[in-house]
């Protein structure tokens, strides 16, 4: 920027080259100033957590995971992913397809609501559902009497993880899909393709990679979802815990090398999937 | 008939797209519907390929019913001006497509629809690129794979919706000739959208004028030309003059100049406008008889084989001119030079006709 003055004299090009560039200070401290952030703020606590995870050896962090309450959070997580990320899916696909390729009314209204679980605190999101299917609340009494139970228990997980994930398929679709338009499409069909295989064969290859990056990033919210969660889930150990409510639980016994034994297995697996978004991202842009 | 357009009508909310607009188009023909861009043209188009439903009137394909059809089951091919190819398949899967589709029933063999591919692309002289993407293809031979694509199905009807819209103007030149070619070889009806006056007129058998959703004029493109039915025509499909002139004693009046009445306007009329063709004027240096202009050169551009002047006549008209580069040697004429121009051809309208 304040390079360009006494450049003026020079060719046209090297003024336009130098002008877009900031002087080697400013470019430093930028760079400097995202550094140190992330240091302090991403890479510190990553490392640790590790290193908390190991301090009593790796017996001890092997114990830690093995431990059957860990491993039925474990496996409690991993099946509300199996559920709330495929629901999402079909979800997202659906509310993503009506909204870039119909016209209809409501449509800003639907737009909006999809939204929400973004803009609502998760702990309202738990709550909500509390005073849906509560012993309390509205559709409690009906539940109770047909001896079907879902808050403080595995449906009511399910459900507030499926709310909070909500946005991320669809989110990802309408701008992919909205952008590409609806004349492949057309095209397929005036070609003789059934309404099936236009999906199959025109559609799909074409969202594809909005389709699983927005299957990752919801699969990361689920697994590691705790505001929701926690208000609908009652803190049953070996039942209603996921991940991060047993790494609470630790934390909140001072059992602070097991929590953060636990805590390394979520950001293991935040890591697998950073770096498969990273992997898809590539592929996206490589010429076909 | 090949395809009967009968009293379409279309809305989109308070937009009236097309009004009440009938057309028919003979088998084995190529029609433009031409137009500028909101006229209508493209409404129609999709509305013959059942992408649009029209609100009122009916579409038949060789004296038949289509409306009930859906869009799979019309069999038309139809071209998009951005080609919307399959971008994730070879230009080898694009063409096959529509065969590979077929209920495995009626769905030709692998060989049979290799050997179908391969004689499209050799149609549409793409043979060498069977295994390349799409993004890998130049605007024109992309469009080139779109129409064997759509061929592949043997449509009824070929719909085109500004086939050449994207191409840069000597593709869309060379593709234009060939296309043309093509039909004459094929004679499927055919149905192309344009905004491109000179791609109508040289490529299609019958030219559709359209406007604000209504059809103005239907002819060959020599008629619509020549002898366009109204000043909208006239106006959209080259350059023109327009002077206003009065009308007394059963003649037009431009300045004092007198000039015939023809019988289409009313004697009884005040005023009427007349259109002349930029081209349609003979520039002498002196005066021959009285039914000239007489200006003074303003401006004058030499650079090709037409030479375009502009000039102000005495009682303050501005008139382009054009005339053959040859002539203007002969003439050696310049800019501020005094000059008489003598139109050969006019054209009346009504003053009460709006545009």
């Amino acid at each position: 920027m304040g390079g360009t003055i006494g450049l003026r004299t020079q060719s046209k090009d090297v003024v336009a080259n130098i002008s877009i560039t900031e002087p080697p200070f400013v470019r430093w401290i930028l760079i400097g100033v995202a550094l140190i952030f992330l240091t302090i703020f991403l890479l510190f606590p990553i490392l640790i957590v590790v290193v908390s995870a190991l301090s009593k050896g790796i017996g001890f962090y092997a114990q830690a995971l093995t431990d059957p309450v860990a491993m039925s959070a474990v496996r409690l997580t991993l099946f509300v992913v199996a559920i709330a990320v495929p629901m999402n899916l079909i979800f997202g696909l659906a509310a993503a397809w009506s909204i870039s390729k119909f016209n209809f009314w409501g449509k800003k209204f639907l737009l909006t609501l999809i939204d929400l679980p973004f803009t609502v605190s998760p702990v309202i999101s738990g709550l909500i559902y509390v005073l849906l299917f509560g012993a309390q609340g509205v559709l409690g009494p009906l539940l109770q009497a047909h001896n079907i139970k879902i808050i403080f228990a595995v449906p009511g997980i399910v459900l507030a993880t499926i709310f909070v994930t909500f946005p991320f398929v669809a989110r990802e679709l309408i701008p992919v899909m909205e952008s590409q338009g609806n004349e492949e499409e057309i095209s397929a069909l005036t070609l003789g393709a059934s309404g099936w295989q236009t999906f199959w064969k025109v559609t799909l290859p074409n969202i594809k990679w909005g389709l699983l990056y927005g299957v990752i990033l919801s699969s990361a919210r689920a697994m590691g979802e705790f505001g929701a969660v926690s208000v609908v889930s009652g803190h049953i150990r070996g039942l209603t815990n996921t991940i991060p409510l047993h790494v609470e639980i630790l934390y909140n016994e001072y059992n602070f090398t097991a929590a953060f034994a636990v805590a390394s297995l979520l950001m293991l697996l935040a890591l697998v999937t950073v770096v498969l978004k990273s992997w898809l991202e590539s592929g996206e842009t490589q010429p076909k | 008939m090949g395809i009967s357009i009968r009293s379409i009508d279309k809305s989109f909310d308070d937009f009236k797209a097309l009004k009440n607009v009938s057309l028919e188009i003979k088998q084995g023909e190529l029609v433009a519907l031409l137009g500028p861009s909101g006229s209508g043209k493209t409404t129609l188009l999709r509305i013959i390929a059942g992408v649009e439903k029209p609100d009122q009137g009916s579409v038949l394909f060789f004296n038949e019913e289509i409306k009930d059809l859906s869009l799979s089951e019309r069999k038309v091919g139809f071209v998009f001006q951005h080609y919307a190819l399959f971008k994730h398949m070879t230009v080898f899967e694009n063409v096959a497509f529509g065969l590979s589709v077929r209920p495995r029933k009626m769905r030709p063999s692998k060989e049979e629809i290799k050997k179908k591919v391969h004689e499209l692309l050799a149609l549409v002289q793409l043979e060498r690129f069977l295994n390349r993407y799409p993004s890998e293809l130049s605007g024109g031979q992309r469009q080139r794979v779109a129409l064997a694509r759509a061929l592949a199905i043997e449509p009824k009807v070929l719909l085109l919706d500004e086939p050449f819209g994207a191409l840069d103007a000597k593709v869309r030149k060379e593709l234009r000739a060939w296309l043309r070619r093509l039909h004459d070889e094929l004679h499927i009806t055919s149905v192309f959208v344009t905004h491109d006056v000179e791609e109508a007129l040289e490529l299609a058998d019958r030219v559709v004028v359209i406007n604000e959703g209504k059809i103005e004029q239907v002819g060959k493109p020599e008629e619509v030309y020549h002898d366009p039915s109204n000043p909208f025509v006239y106006h959209f499909l080259g350059n023109v003059n327009l002077f206003h002139c009065r009308v007394e004693d059963g003649k037009a009046f431009i300045g004092n100049m007198p000039l015939a009445l023809p019988s289409h306007v009313s004697p009884d009329a005040k005023s009427a406008r007349i259109y002349i063709r930029p081209h349609l004027f003979e520039v002498e240096k002196t005066a021959s008889g009285n039914q000239s202009f007489k200006g003074t050169i303003k401006y004058l551009n030499p650079a090709g084989p037409i030479v375009k002047i502009e000039m102000i006549s005495e009682w303050g008209d501005l008139i382009n001119v054009e005339i053959p580069i040859g002539q203007y040697y002969e003439l050696e004429i310049k800019k501020g030079d005094v000059v008489y121009v003598r139109p050969k051809e006019m054209k009346f309208f009504s003053d009460d006709y709006a545009i």
